[in-house]
């Protein structure tokens, strides 16, 4: 047996130096290497997926705008095609919509809390903790290159659903405004991610458990996209018009454009609040006796009342999007903010 | 410089505390053995002097004055926890690569040199390696980080005897070629009385006792006498322990400059470390008023050498 | 299995369960090296870390046996070099020894025909020897009677 000298050399105390980030990317690949490995091979599969029905869907549509929206003028491939569309493309991409919605809380779940969880349950804490790189400055090198290539995949996948659920919007007359498409496209898609995954991080470092860490994550997301629904409507970019003719002008097959209404009401002759029942009971009779020229508002107008709306333009997409956005990754940064102070506070 | 030193240091989880009041000095250039039962706060001690545990009361530095925890510390405090903690999916030399990344100072030709030496394969996954093996492996990666301080906490515990003496002999050599101060516990003082030449004795949160070993050794004597006798001297002496007989006791005794000569019809025998260790775990609170840091060499005239 | 360390004339080996301490028994085979002709002057003891690395005790416990030896004037350090010889204990031959073998074992033959078991010789020799240096003047500053398994001492307590 013979040990191998040491040769010595003075020790070197020094001043904290910044991240080495190339080191840390070295040792976050390696440690976070199935996370890495899984999330993009799950996401091409799905995206090849999508590619090859996208293409159909698309080609599909291309051919339905050439029919005429007539019923009954419309030859049998016409109607072939309506039916197809209607009954087998779109219910097929109905569920990888509702999936896709559940994309960002798994990636940022199993990706966010194993991050610290794991060396914490497992006892490798007691190893990564007292090399000589601190370890709060391991945790933000963690979370900022597992956030930045989970925002960039995110935002990729996100491009490429957007561009595959398109067709569906104008058939099924689905804005770009309501909760599933806003929120799966755009820049509002990878800021989901991103907050998942720092909701993960945060609980894993608070509870120190992987399996508890994910069930949590799952909830708290919920609660968020939940807040992130009710607020939406809150935002600084609604419109409120009496011109209920303006909907109907909105958008074409190419550029499906249909606004998000808020709420209606009405008001009487010099503008009180009308009677709800007596309007209601107006908008029967129209409805059940639909008159060929003389369209509901003008009905209602004849009677002296007026239709009030709150709505937001599909104009307003993207900046709703840039407002969401924005206090997502505000959050998203808070909840990493907090995630190192634990590390550095609740130690062992 | 001191290579650690505490003051007051306590720790407490919940109600009860694992630690506490441990004010230390440990000189560098020794082996420091801490021993205690378990649960007697070993873990919690060295935890808090390698930085991974915050200290409720009281402070702990290292190196000369640095804070526990603090970059210089972490820079120059190598800690190998209990069970020797790998990853268990990552391969030898992917930890050899890991601990360069997260180390400014780290030695790979000697630490390539030494898993080849040992028999350690490069590209086994840490996880299939042997508990002796593993244990190698994470004290191959303290050493190659050079530090100053080692601190190993209870690592011959899943070891069989060969592969505990390779362990001991790395250790040692690393201390004669780099001049590596080491901090390493155990619950079993026998192993380490030939390799530790300071001990920290650890009991029920508190500590008994720190000092050099020669002090230690020099500082204690067991007398032996008629038992009727024995409590008149008792009260006289510092009695660590007694044993007492019908006809014959022990005394196990704290010695100073101002005590006498040995009682006529008494004899004098000098105390092993296992002995003088296990008497003050056996009857805590002995050490008081104050741990032993500095026993009272006895004078060269007196003829012990 | 052969150990083979080179580059020292002797090599060390440790008795646990002697009750000597460490330190001394290197001091001991040092000086009983010198007495058999093992060593010269000018020799160079084993450096500290080989000893160190062969029988895992403590560098310091080594370094405390070679000041030890340079405090008996028989070895000194050379700085970077290691620590060498540099004068000798009187020599016994190999004959010389043989007589008082011989002497000796004549002796242990009478104590065990007057009644004397193992311990009985053993410490009937013990404090004849502790006796016999006590009597004598310190003369090169070896240390009396402190090997030996007997540990009975009358000398003060402090």
């Amino acid at each position: 047996m013979s040990v191998l000298t040491l040769p010595a050399q003075p020790g070197q105390d020094t001043a904290p130096r910044p991240v080495p980030w190339r080191r840390m990317a070295w040792v976050t690949w390696r440690q976070q290497r199935a996370t890495l490995i899984a999330v993009p091979t799950v996401l091409a599969a799905v995206a090849v997926f999508l590619v090859v029905f996208g293409l159909k869907a698309h080609h599909d549509y291309a051919a339905l705008l050439n029919c005429p929206l007539d019923q009954g003028q419309q030859s049998n491939a016409c109607a072939k095609l309506f039916s197809t569309f209607n009954s087998t493309d779109w219910p097929l991409a109905n569920t990888v919509g509702i999936l896709v919605q559940l994309a960002p809380v798994l990636i940022g779940a199993f990706a966010g809390a194993p991050l610290l969880a794991r060396a914490l349950e497992n006892g490798t804490y007691r190893f990564a903790w007292t090399q000589g790189l601190m370890r709060e400055r391991q945790a933000i090198a963690k979370l900022a290159l597992l956030g930045v290539t989970l925002v960039v995949l995110a935002w990729a996948f996100g491009e490429l659903f957007s561009w595959f659920f398109q067709p569906f919007l104008w058939t099924e007359q689905i804005s770009r405004l309501t909760e599933g498409a806003f929120a799966s496209s755009g820049i509002v898609f990878p800021a989901f991610t991103l907050v998942a995954f720092a909701i993960g991080a945060f609980l894993g470092m608070l509870l120190r458990r992987v399996i508890p860490a994910l069930a949590a994550t799952l909830g708290v997301y919920l609660a968020v996209r939940l807040g992130a629904w009710a607020l939406r409507g809150q935002y600084p970019v609604t419109v409120v018009t009496s011109n209920a003719n303006q909907f109907s002008a909105f958008g074409t097959p190419s550029q499906p454009g249909f606004a998000w209404i808020l709420s209606t009401w009405y008001t009487g002759p010099g503008g009180k609040p009308a009677n709800q029942s007596a309007v209601g009971q107006l908008l029967e009779q129209y409805q059940s006796n639909p008159h060929p020229t003389v369209s509901v508002g003008q009905t209602l107008a004849e009677h002296g009342y007026t239709e009030w709306n709150r709505w937001i333009p599909p104009s307003h997409y993207w900046p709703m999007q840039f407002i969401e956005a924005g206090w997502l990754l505000v959050l998203a940064v808070a909840l990493m903010a907090g995630t190192v102070w634990l590390v550095r506070h609740r130690a062992a | 410089m001191n290579v650690i030193e505490t003051c007051e240091l306590g720790k407490r989880y919940g109600k009860s505390w694992a630690l506490r009041d441990c004010t230390l000095t440990l000189p560098a250039g020794h082996l420091a053995a801490l021993v205690g039962p378990n649960g007697a706060g070993k873990s919690t001690l060295m935890n808090m002097t390698a930085g991974l545990t915050v200290p409720t009361s009281g402070t702990a530095t290292v190196l000369g004055g640095h804070p526990a925890g603090s970059p210089a510390a972490l820079n120059g405090v190598a800690f190998v926890a209990q069970d020797a903690p790998v990853y268990r999916n990552l391969s030898a030399g992917d930890m050899l690569h890991l601990t360069r990344n997260l180390n400014q100072r780290f030695d790979t030709p000697f630490a390539r040199a030494r898993l080849a030496d040992l028999g350690i394969p490069l590209n086994k996954k840490a996880g299939k390696l042997s508990g002796g093996q593993q244990s190698q492996l994470a004290l191959t990666l303290a050493l190659a980080r050079r530090p100053r301080l080692l601190i190993l906490d209870e690592p011959l515990a899943a070891l069989d005897p060969l592969a505990r003496q390779d362990f001991l002999a790395a250790v040692m050599t690393a201390m004669a070629d780099d001049g590596v101060s080491v901090l390493l516990s155990s619950h079993q003082v026998a192993e380490l009385e030939r390799v530790a030449d300071f001990l920290i004795v650890l009991s029920r949160a508190r500590l008994q006792m720190a000092g050099e070993v020669d002090d230690l050794l020099a500082g204690h004597r067991l007398l032996t006498g008629p038992t009727a006798e024995a409590d008149e001297y008792a009260d006289r002496l510092t009695v660590v322990q007694t044993r007492r007989g019908d006809a014959q006791t022990h005394l196990l005794v704290r010695t100073s400059e101002t005590a006498g000569p040995v009682p006529p019809g008494w004899e004098s025998h000098q105390v092993s470390l296992e002995e003088v260790v296990m008497a003050y775990l056996r009857s805590p609170g002995v050490g008081e008023p104050a741990p032993l840091t500095r026993v009272q060499r006895p004078q060269p005239t007196e003829a012990t050498r | 299995m052969t150990i083979d360390k080179g580059n020292s004339a002797i090599e060390f080996r440790l008795d646990p369960d002697s009750g000597v301490p460490t330190y001394l028994q290197l001091v001991q085979q040092v000086e009983h090296a010198l007495r058999l002709g093992y060593l010269q002057p000018g020799d160079q003891l084993p450096k500290v870390r080989d000893v160190v690395t062969s029988l895992t005790i403590n560098p310091n416990t080594v370094l405390k046996a070679y000041r030890e030896l340079e405090h008996k004037g028989l070895a000194a350090g050379r700085p970077g070099q290691g620590t060498f010889i540099q004068a000798t204990l009187e020599q016994v031959t190999l004959p010389e020894l043989a007589g008082l073998r011989r002497t000796l074992l004549g002796w242990l033959t009478s104590a065990e025909q007057a009644g004397l078991d193992e311990d009985g010789i053993v410490a009937l020799f013990t404090s004849g020897l502790r006796d016999f240096f006590k009597s004598r003047p310190a003369s090169d500053g070896a240390s009396p009677a402190d090997h030996g398994t007997a540990n009975h001492r009358t000398e003060g307590v402090a």
